[in-house]
């Protein structure tokens, strides 16, 4: 698998999830690209933040993952 | 007179103690902050806490500057109208430098920076060892950020699913225990693993603490999912003239750390030789002996005699894997991994063992599994296995109790695949 | 160029880390560093450090809050430059130290730091933390700063530190007592380890505000921040999506409220103090140790903690007077026994004492070997 199809698959599969979740664990992403190290995953994802795509949402002692903009924190924060 | 009336916070204005309730104050009236009413406000919201006992803080979870995942952490009040200089009130933790010496220049560039746009108000230091820069807006953390950067050459420490902002003890800079260069091992960690400590890599937090000798000022033992400690294969060096100046009351004992209560004549039997764990040593009333080889380097001899005992010189560290905080499991001190490696920068076999660590626990650490947790539900046989390393008795307090003893095919002879037929020629059904 | 907000990735600098720790070394340091012989503290708070050269760098240590005001920081460092060439540092207990390379220095250094005092009348710079004392708290944010306190942090350590001051600057006890607190149980600062620890602690599991749950929070979100999967989704009486918590799984620990606001768990009277001794990480002559909980709860008594200072000088007063040179609480009570610790402290023994979470066997007595 390509990064561009890596990509592909974790926007596809994260706007693709109908349900109220919107935000991921790092260990989420391995399963959507089962075929890529999770090494490469974290670096891809990471990647995808820096482009815009995705961001993070920390709890301080954890990090969670989603779609830039999606859920419910951010009328929360804004 | 403040913003607000403060009655019960100003019960800790007294006492002999420093009173941070005086210093905000003191940043109230005199401070030049950004957020110009951060400390009238930040009392405020305090003195409502002090009145209902419970916080007034939410948490936020998507400030950040852009990029990172760790080194903000979002903070909101749930009382903005009254408090809005507090409203947003996010924390940055910056990264310290090994060992926290400062040099005023530096810390007048990071209080003018954080005048410019924060609260005025610091933690020096946080609880993993960043410098903490207590309170401003969202808008505001990227310019912190940018200057930060540009100016200071500076940057932003670990939180969130990151490695943590490493910390190391004084080391070699101002101890004679150091068993390897701590400050030099910290650093050099630091700038090896940017991308792990500021962007989200592993299924929880990790820490790695440098400690110089087994006294632990850092806490490796208990607070780091890698603990490297100092200490040494060979001799103790001993100065019998010291340690007679020590028996014979020239020199205070234990670098006069008991001085303030008369415990009688210092008596090198009672509180070294009986105390040792030991019981390696021996006084015939003119030499101190020694039996090294069965010496485990409590450091207690040391710490009573410094002037006549010093550690060895074939120094090195002991690396220790998973300790925690009680959250989740319980609590966990680190476990003896590898005895001794040498520890000569730029660390090398360190590193190595950091990386395949960390692919392991990538890979089958389940969502916030310490390091620690994940050992024991694995088994440290898999850890061993993992690392590539010989099982050694140092590893163990004891051996197994139980025998249930998970057997490998391959460790058994001609496997585990038989013919019931076999059996069956020499026993009846 | 300045940050530019219209183009935020403009020059952006990244991944730089910390300062080279070299650059902040007073002279005397950098020239004898790893050449360090012997050290002796000369008095409570006063260090000196010999190297092989001769050479003596002599360390004042004060004690500092961790929350310091920028206006203190620069007060700081008008000591140093005035004094220290310009240098200084911090430990990990955030005590503060002053390092003059000459005896003749110290005694300035020091009348300077005793004659500064806050407006309140408290000792901006007290001198101390060195050797068989009590040294510096280290703790938490607490009411501060944090959203899932049960307590209080800087104000309860004030109040602590005021009781038992004298033996912050003196070097009367067994041994070092290192005192910790933690805001609540998932200890963001470490104190399981601490020869005497604060714990906050709550005790009502987090209330639910379903009318707004579902407009405020992603139920699955907090469902899975449970450690101990004791939440599950469920439906108002008038049909809205919210979330029930099993009571008798609930081991307080707020993480639910960090992912979701409408789960909030701090309580007037069911919040509090937990105290915990016996704990250590030296490996002096016995090995490190967990500390033990001695007082499952005391209630928040802003502004100072009353009952929490009585606690923590009561055990500090029976340690000091009943146990040997070297010895630390742990390795007190582990001497003389828990049963003696609780009767010589009068601490009540109580069914919360008693482990019944994971791993709890190995804490209950198998032996007839006990002290009546």
């Amino acid at each position: 698998m390509t990064d561009e199809e890596a990509k592909k698959a974790i926007l596809d599969t994260l706007g693709g999830k109908s349900g109220a979740k919107t935000k991921f664990y790092l260990k989420d992403f391995y399963k959507i690209v089962p075929d890529m190290k999770p090494r490469d995953v974290k670096n891809l994802v990471n990647k995808m933040v820096g482009e815009g795509l995705l961001e993070y949402w920390s709890s301080g002692s954890t990090t969670l993952i989603g779609l830039k903009g999606a859920g419910k924190q951010h009328r929360e924060e804004d | 007179m403040g913003k607000h009336k403060t009655p019960m916070l100003d019960e800790l204005e007294k006492g002999p103690w420093p009173s941070f309730v005086s210093d905000i104050k003191q940043q109230a009236e005199k401070g030049k902050q950004a957020l110009k009413d951060a400390p009238d406000d930040l009392l405020g919201v305090m003195e409502l806490s002090y009145k209902d006992k419970v916080t007034h803080w939410k948490h936020g979870g998507i400030v950040g500057v852009f990029g990172y995942g760790g080194g903000v952490i979002g903070r909101y009040c749930d009382q903005p109208e009254k408090f809005p200089g507090v409203a947003h009130f996010h924390t940055m933790r910056v990264n310290q430098p090994a060992s926290k010496f400062y040099s005023t220049k530096f810390l007048r560039d990071l209080c003018n920076l954080w005048e410019r746009y924060g609260s005025g108000l610091t933690n020096m230091h946080g609880s993993t060892g960043d410098i903490i820069f207590l309170g401003t807006t969202t808008d505001n953390l990227e310019r912190v950020f940018y200057d930060m950067t540009h100016e200071l050459n500076q940057d932003l420490g670990g939180s969130g699913s990151n490695l943590r902002t490493p910390s190391c003890c004084v080391g070699l800079a101002r101890c004679e225990w150091a068993c390897y260069d701590t400050e030099e091992a910290c650093h050099e960690l630091t700038m090896e693993y940017q991308d792990e400590l500021h962007r989200p890599a592993f299924p929880y937090k990790f820490k790695f603490k440098f400690d110089g000798c087994p006294n632990g000022c850092v806490a490796a033992i208990a607070r780091a999912d890698m603990s490297v400690i100092g200490t040494w294969k060979d001799d103790i060096r001993i100065d019998q003239a010291a340690v007679k100046a020590y028996v014979g009351g020239e020199i205070k004992p234990n670098g006069g750390a008991h001085a303030g209560k008369d415990w009688g004549k210092f008596d090198i039997v009672e509180e070294v030789v009986r105390l040792c764990p030991t019981g390696c040593m021996s006084w015939d009333g003119s030499t101190l002996k020694i039996n090294n080889r069965e010496c485990t380097r409590c450091m207690h001899c040391l710490n009573v005699m410094p002037r006549a005992l010093r550690p060895g010189t074939e120094t090195g560290a002991s690396i220790l894997f998973g300790a925690k905080a009680p959250i989740l499991e319980g609590a966990q001190l680190s476990t003896l991994t590898i005895p001794f490696i040498r520890m000569e920068p730029p660390f090398e076999e360190l590193k190595e063992l950091v990386n395949k660590v960390w692919d392991w626990w990538m890979e089958e650490g389940k969502n916030r599994e310490r390091l620690g947790e994940l050992i024991q539900r694995e088994s440290f046989q898999k850890f061993l296995e993992i690392m590539e390393l010989s099982p050694d008795p140092r590893m163990v307090s004891e051996p197994r109790s139980n025998p249930y003893i998970f057997w490998k095919e391959e460790e058994v002879e001609g496997g585990w695949t038989r013919d019931i037929k076999d059996f069956r020629a020499k026993h009846q059904r | 160029m300045p940050y530019d907000p219209s183009d935020p990735l403009k020059d952006r600098i990244t991944d730089i880390g910390p300062r080279y720790y070299k650059e902040f070394y007073p002279p005397v340091i950098e020239k004898n560093r790893g050449k360090w012989v012997y050290h002796e503290i000369i008095e409570p708070g006063v260090l000196v450090h010999v190297a092989e050269s001769g050479d003596e760098v002599y360390t004042v240590r004060v004690g500092g809050c961790r929350l310091m005001s920028i206006e203190h920081i620069r007060e700081i460092c008008e000591i140093a430059d005035k004094h220290c060439d310009g240098y200084l540092r911090f430990t990990t207990r955030n005590n503060i130290e002053f390092m003059v390379d000459a005896k003749h220095k110290v005694k300035p250094l020091m009348d300077d730091l005793k004659n500064r005092k806050f407006s309140g009348g408290s000792n901006k710079f007290p001198i101390g933390g060195t050797g068989a004392c009590v040294t510096n708290i280290v703790h938490t944010q607490g009411w501060i700063h944090c959203h899932t306190p049960a307590i209080d942090a800087s104000g309860v350590v004030k109040s602590v530190m005021d009781g038992i001051f004298e033996d912050f600057g003196q070097m009367r006890l067994p041994a070092q007592v290192r005192v910790s607190l933690a805001c609540c149980l998932n200890m963001c600062g470490a104190v399981h380890c601490s020869d005497i620890a604060i714990l906050g602690i709550h005790r009502k599991p987090p209330m639910v505000d379903h009318e707004w749950i579902d407009k405020l929070c992603e139920l699955p979100l907090a469902i899975a921040a449970c450690p101990t999967a004791a939440i599950k989704p469920a439906k108002t009486a008038e049909g809205l999506k919210t979330l029930e918590i099993n009571h008798e799984r609930c081991m307080f620990c707020g993480n639910c409220f960090t992912m979701c606001g409408a789960m909030p768990l701090a309580d007037e009277v069911g919040s509090g103090v937990a105290i915990l001794v016996g704990g250590k990480i030296s490996n002096r002559i016995s090995k490190p140790k967990f500390s033990k909980v001695v007082i499952p709860f005391i209630p928040n008594e802003p502004p100072r903690w009353e009952t929490t200072v009585k606690a923590v000088k009561n055990i500090l007063t029976v340690y000091a007077s009943d146990a040997k040179k070297y010895e630390r609480i742990g390795e007190w009570a582990a001497r003389i026994g828990w049963e003696r610790f609780f009767e010589k402290t009068g601490i009540p023994f109580t069914h919360h004492l008693i482990d019944d979470y994971r791993f709890a066997y190995t804490t209950w007595r198998q032996s007839t070997q006990f002290k009546f």
